[in-house]
């Protein structure tokens, strides 16, 4: 990020940039919208531009729709591989638990192309997920279940040779939802430094959302498979553009919400990336006509995407509202004001931050960069992290200068009184049962003993109080000799002071915390859509939605 | 029996398994990743930090942490902690980056060590070796090279370490590798530590994971 900082082409938004106090803050965090810096989007943007091919190499799906398929992809130097197996599943075994033993289908994303002895030796592991192993050939390990309601009533329908309901389709937006999406080094899959080096996988998740977006395809050949087997003669295809409006969705928990907090360097990269694209726009005197009417397209697609997207989660419900009115406000802003001049994205985006709720701030915030491809795409470069540099002590720094850092970028953390029960209710721990992240209630459950370091704030808290009693003089290194328990705090303190928007600051182990924050962070960022909470710990979500398949956006390979 | 761990979970579980020994977070992630780079050139990391862990299992810090202004450094404990002695050294690169050596006295499993400080060397972009018996082994930014005596290598206690930066950019680095192969029964005896760091299950924690709804919809 260094590196792109020194080569910003755009000095001038240094001027409009977000504080990290304004941003990183969970209330906000949970309320992002997927941006043109998506990874989803970063993904399919690169595989148009190198003229990536596709084939569907293997369809070995039976009558009742069971069996494998390969779908590959052929870039400029390599190609990779679906591998998909589809099962039969009871009903009483589909469960959206990370915990759940059996799938409708079960993936691996295989380096290159399999041949028939990779193709049983993966359907020997790959259906039984965890419990299996794969290997360095893999980059990804997942699996999928159908969404059962939308499933019989599309086969139904084009078995029938009639288009399946639209309202009915739309509801739901997804014939298959994933739960767990592993990668890097998971379950014996190759570890990431295999792929740090290739251009094409190097993002973040860029492995992982190409083997979703290929299940996406899958999904959709199998139930039209199924369909035709069914119906015979008289089975039609789903209408194109309908077809469109099939996303592939996820349901995912606390499993993934410790990643940001684990890779603070990442985390960093990710906001400063997306608030330097804000900034860049914001920065702009002026606004062509082309810009502004292609912002007008986004956003009346974005008021679409609204009266699309449902929850039944209380706490969305409420936002869901919010959001709606906020755009009918901006619709009126819009009309109203002049889009042209005077620093126009600028007097909008500080008119919403003024006046709307921080969904309709940040809805805004992704359609402000949509007009701006050429100017901001190429952040997208900064979005990795090496994360080598950022474990390393600055042992010489002065306990000054430690100190220094806590009390003008970790006010948020010193400010929370910890004595206070609700302010340390929570506890994150792994689970012995699924090896998984957990929150556990720190005066209510058994536990607490297993705490992670995730509770920063409180965290940071302490090493202020130890550092109390040294006075300026010594260095960090000789401090931590005596504190090894601050070790891996005084490492992120160290590490703010370079990457400023490296912490979530709210308290994580708070009363009130709600994990879907973090996930939605993380889950807008992939590029996901329609955030639809479970629980305050448990969302689901849909992927690429509305994006090319790989036979539209690819040419055939022969 | 062998097993093929990925290095990142090579890192994991060394991670989990020495903060289960009582290392706390920090000193384990340091823990973690010595091993993790040793097993990417093929060495047993894995193996003696294992084995050192053992050793280390209730045993109090106080012992362990190195008189860093005694010449050479000693700990009251009789050996040295290579884990926690090496992320000493590492806190103290910048020394070494000024020309001074660094002497140690009795240390348990200096290979430990020197990929310990070895994390340092890469972010400094140098080369630190670390030399004991008839060994010296020297880490790169993004290398590893053995001269000396092999045998050495894996030493589990030697009288004196020495540690300094070094000049050797013409040095034989070892290839390496992005799995790991582990003994099977060690690999068990890794994990079982590891799985001490993880909460055993509780109604409460099943009923909190998920939305508790069917997914038949």
């Amino acid at each position: 990020m260094q590196d792109c900082a020194d080569n910003n082409p755009v000095p001038a938004a240094a001027a409009y940039r977000r504080s990290p106090e304004v941003v990183m803050r969970l209330a906000r965090m949970g309320s992002f919208h997927q941006t043109r810096l998506s990874f989803m989007r970063t993904l399919l943007r690169r595989l148009k531009k190198e003229d990536w091919k596709f084939k569907r190499n293997l369809w070995a799906i039976d009558e009742q729709g069971f069996g494998r398929a390969v779908y590959t992809v052929y870039g400029p130097e390599r190609t990779y591989s679906l591998v998909a197996f589809a099962h039969d599943l009871p009903d009483d075994m589909r469960s959206d638990r990370v915990i759940a033993t059996a799938w409708d289908a079960t993936f691996t994303l295989y380096d290159g192309i399999p041949g028939e002895a990779d193709l049983d030796r993966l359907e020997q592991n790959v259906p039984k997920q965890e419990a299996g192993r794969i290997s360095d050939s893999e980059l990804s390990l997942s699996r999928a279940n159908r969404s059962v309601r939308l499933w019989q009533h599309v086969i139904e329908c084009l078995s029938q040779g009639r288009q399946p309901d639209r309202d009915q389709l739309e509801a739901v937006g997804y014939l298959m939802r994933t739960t767990a999406v592993y990668g890097s080094g998971k379950f014996g899959a190759a570890d990431r430094l295999t792929i740090a080096e290739r251009p094409e996988l190097s993002g973040p998740f860029q492995a992982e959302l190409l083997s979703v977006w290929l299940t996406r395809a899958f999904s959709i050949d199998l139930v039209e498979h199924i369909a035709s087997v069914r119906g015979g003669g008289q089975a039609v295809s789903i209408d194109p553009e309908l077809r469109r409006r099939i996303g592939v969705g996820n349901s995912t928990g606390l499993g993934m919400a410790p990643f940001l907090i684990n890779h603070p360097a990442l985390l960093n990269n990710w906001m400063m990336a997306r608030e330097e694209a804000l900034a860049r726009v914001r920065s702009l005197a002026q606004a062509t006509p082309a810009s502004i009417d292609e912002f007008k397209q986004h956003f009346e697609h974005a008021r679409f995407n609204v009266s699309q997207w449902h929850s039944q989660h209380p706490i969305q419900i409420e936002k869901l509202k919010a959001l709606a009115s906020d755009l009918e406000q901006m619709a009126g802003y819009i009309d109203s004001e002049s889009l042209g001049d005077d620093h126009p994205w600028d007097r909008f985006y500080r008119w919403a931050e003024d006046n709307r709720s921080l969904e309709g701030q940040e809805q805004l915030v992704s359609l402000l960069l949509e007009p701006y491809g050429e100017l901001v795409d190429e952040l997208t470069q900064c979005m990795d992290a090496d994360e080598h540099l950022s474990f390393f002590i600055d042992g010489a720094m002065s306990l000054a200068r430690l100190r220094e850092i806590i009390e003008k970028q970790c006010e948020w953390a010193l400010k929370v009184d910890y004595d206070q029960p609700q302010n340390r209710a929570r506890f994150w721990y792994t689970s012995a049962e699924k090896l998984e992240p957990r929150v556990g209630e720190r005066f209510e459950d058994s536990g607490a003993e297993y705490e992670l370091p995730l509770g920063v704030g409180f965290d940071i808290k302490q090493l202020h109080a130890a550092l109390r009693s040294w006075n300026d003089g010594p260095t960090t290194a000789e401090f931590l000799l005596a504190h090894p328990e601050h070790r891996h705090t005084a490492r992120r303190v160290q590490n703010l002071a370079s990457h400023p928007f490296a912490e979530i600051q709210d308290n994580l182990i708070a009363a009130d915390m709600l994990p879907i924050d973090i996930l939605r962070c993380k889950l807008s960022f992939f590029g996901a859509t329609k955030f639809d909470p479970r629980s305050d710990r448990w969302v689901r979500i849909c992927m690429y939605q509305d994006a090319p398949f790989p036979y539209e956006l690819l040419v055939a390979a022969s | 029996m062998s097993y093929n761990l990925t290095l990142a979970e090579t890192e994991s579980y060394l991670r989990k398994a020495a903060r289960a020994c009582g290392l706390e977070w920090g000193i384990a992630e340091e823990a973690g990743k010595a091993a993790r780079w040793l097993a990417a050139f093929n060495l047993p990391g894995p193996e003696i930090l294992f084995a050192h862990l053992q050793y280390l299992k209730d045993r109090d810090y106080r012992g362990l942490i190195p008189n860093c202004s005694a010449q050479p450094w000693q700990s009251s404990d009789g050996v040295l902690c290579p884990i926690i002695t090496g992320a000493a050294l590492a806190d103290r690169s910048a020394q070494m980056l000024e020309g001074k050596k660094f002497e140690l006295g009795s240390t348990a499993y200096p290979l430990l060590l020197a990929a310990t400080v070895g994390q340092a060397a890469r972010c400094h972009r140098t080369v630190f070796t670390t030399a004991w018996a008839g060994v010296r082994v020297s880490c790169f930014e993004n290398g590893l090279s053995i001269a000396g005596n092999r045998d050495d290598l894996l030493l589990p206690e030697v009288d004196a370490v020495s540690c300094y930066q070094d000049d050797l950019s013409t040095a034989q680095q070892l290839p390496s590798t992005l799995a790991y192969q582990i003994d099977s029964n060690t690999f068990k005896c890794i994990n079982e530590l590891a799985f001490e760091t993880y909460a055993p299950a509780t109604e409460e924690s099943r009923a909190g994971a998920g939305a508790g709804l069917t997914d038949n919809d």
